[in-house]
């Protein structure tokens, strides 16, 4: 036993058999709208086939040559298949790369710094500001001073100072 | 695969070591030294060894003895310290730390009376020394040394 709705679909198709139609035609409440709706939806079907229909494929040849590739790729053998996907880049080349990149650039900076230390070298030596002896103490006293870059020491040489007793000397 | 692995390991260790000793605390060393020429002259002190030559060469003496000094451990680059003898007292101020060393005030007293002063940038690696008063038949030095 047809549903309605099965009923329905069948008689938008033209599907119903002859006693079927009668039947269901007899059924309907208002017939001129079920025959307007019915028009409505071949008008559709037509715009839908139209527009969205699918293109039929022209070229066999092309098919049949698409098909006998996937044929052959299906039939190699799946570790070639792996292999020929698997990248140069393995754990122990990584790794290899990563050594070799940052010795490489361990030695640039040893010779950057090694190129830098000659005009830094004064940065890097001990460097009296100034320097004061007492007038009334020493009044004939001098200061000087220099860098000595070969031993990288710093003097501050004092000449005149007042000198003193060797008892002084003690600790 | 293994051995690359304990190599990179302990290759990192070792830089990442390297540089925060780098960035450690530093010890100043200040003397107050007499320096003299004598017949058998004693064995210099160890914290005068990287400059002995030095100092026999500027000075002329063959003999260099402590008279009084002091270590100092530097935290913040702020702190002061005193190196004294029985008659001399060298104070030292540190105002500062810079990249290339420390910037300090010295003074230099005998007893009490205030006899030299300077304001220095001791570097890490430069000592400084400097020429005091006669004693003597001996010379004082002040000398110092960040270890």
């Amino acid at each position: 036993m047809k549903t309605f709705e099965e009923k329905w679909t069948a008689w938008l198709d033209g599907q119903l058999s002859e006693r079927e139609l009668a039947e269901f035609e007899a059924s309907l409440p208002d017939r001129a709208a079920a025959e307007a709706e019915k028009a409505d939806v071949r008008k559709l079907g037509v715009l839908l086939k139209r527009e969205l229909g699918v293109s039929a494929f022209a070229n066999e040849e092309f098919f049949s040559h698409q098909l006998r590739e996937r044929i052959l790729e299906s039939s190699v053998p799946s570790a070639k298949r792996e292999a020929n996907a698997s990248t140069w880049w393995t754990i122990p080349r990584l790794l290899w790369t990563g050594t070799a990149s940052l010795a490489v650039f361990l030695i640039f900076t040893i010779f950057v710094i090694r190129d830098k230390n000659p005009a830094e070298e004064s940065q890097y030596l001990t460097q009296i500001l100034n320097a004061r002896v007492d007038p009334v103490v020493s009044p004939n006293a001098t200061v000087s001073m220099f860098e000595v870059k070969q031993d990288r020491v710093t003097v501050l040489w004092t000449e005149g100072l007042q000198s003193l007793p060797a008892d002084y000397a003690a600790k | 695969m293994g051995r690359t692995l304990a190599f990179l390991i302990s290759f990192v260790s070792l830089i990442i070591g390297a540089t925060s000793e780098l960035q450690g605390a530093e010890t100043v060393w200040s003397g107050l030294v007499i320096a003299e020429n004598v017949a058998q002259p004693q064995t210099i002190p160890p914290e005068l060894t990287r400059i002995e030559g030095s100092l026999k060469k500027f000075f002329g003496y063959n003999q260099f003895q402590v008279i009084g000094q002091s270590q100092k451990t530097l935290k913040t680059g702020q702190e002061d310290w005193l190196a004294t003898s029985k008659f001399f007292g060298l104070h030292v101020d540190a105002q500062g730390e810079s990249a290339a060393g420390y910037v300090l005030n010295l003074k230099l007293y005998k007893e009490k009376e205030l006899l030299l002063e300077t304001d220095a940038k001791l570097s890490k690696r430069s000592p400084l020394v400097i020429k005091g008063p006669q004693i003597g038949s001996g010379q004082l030095l002040l000398v110092l040394v960040i270890q």
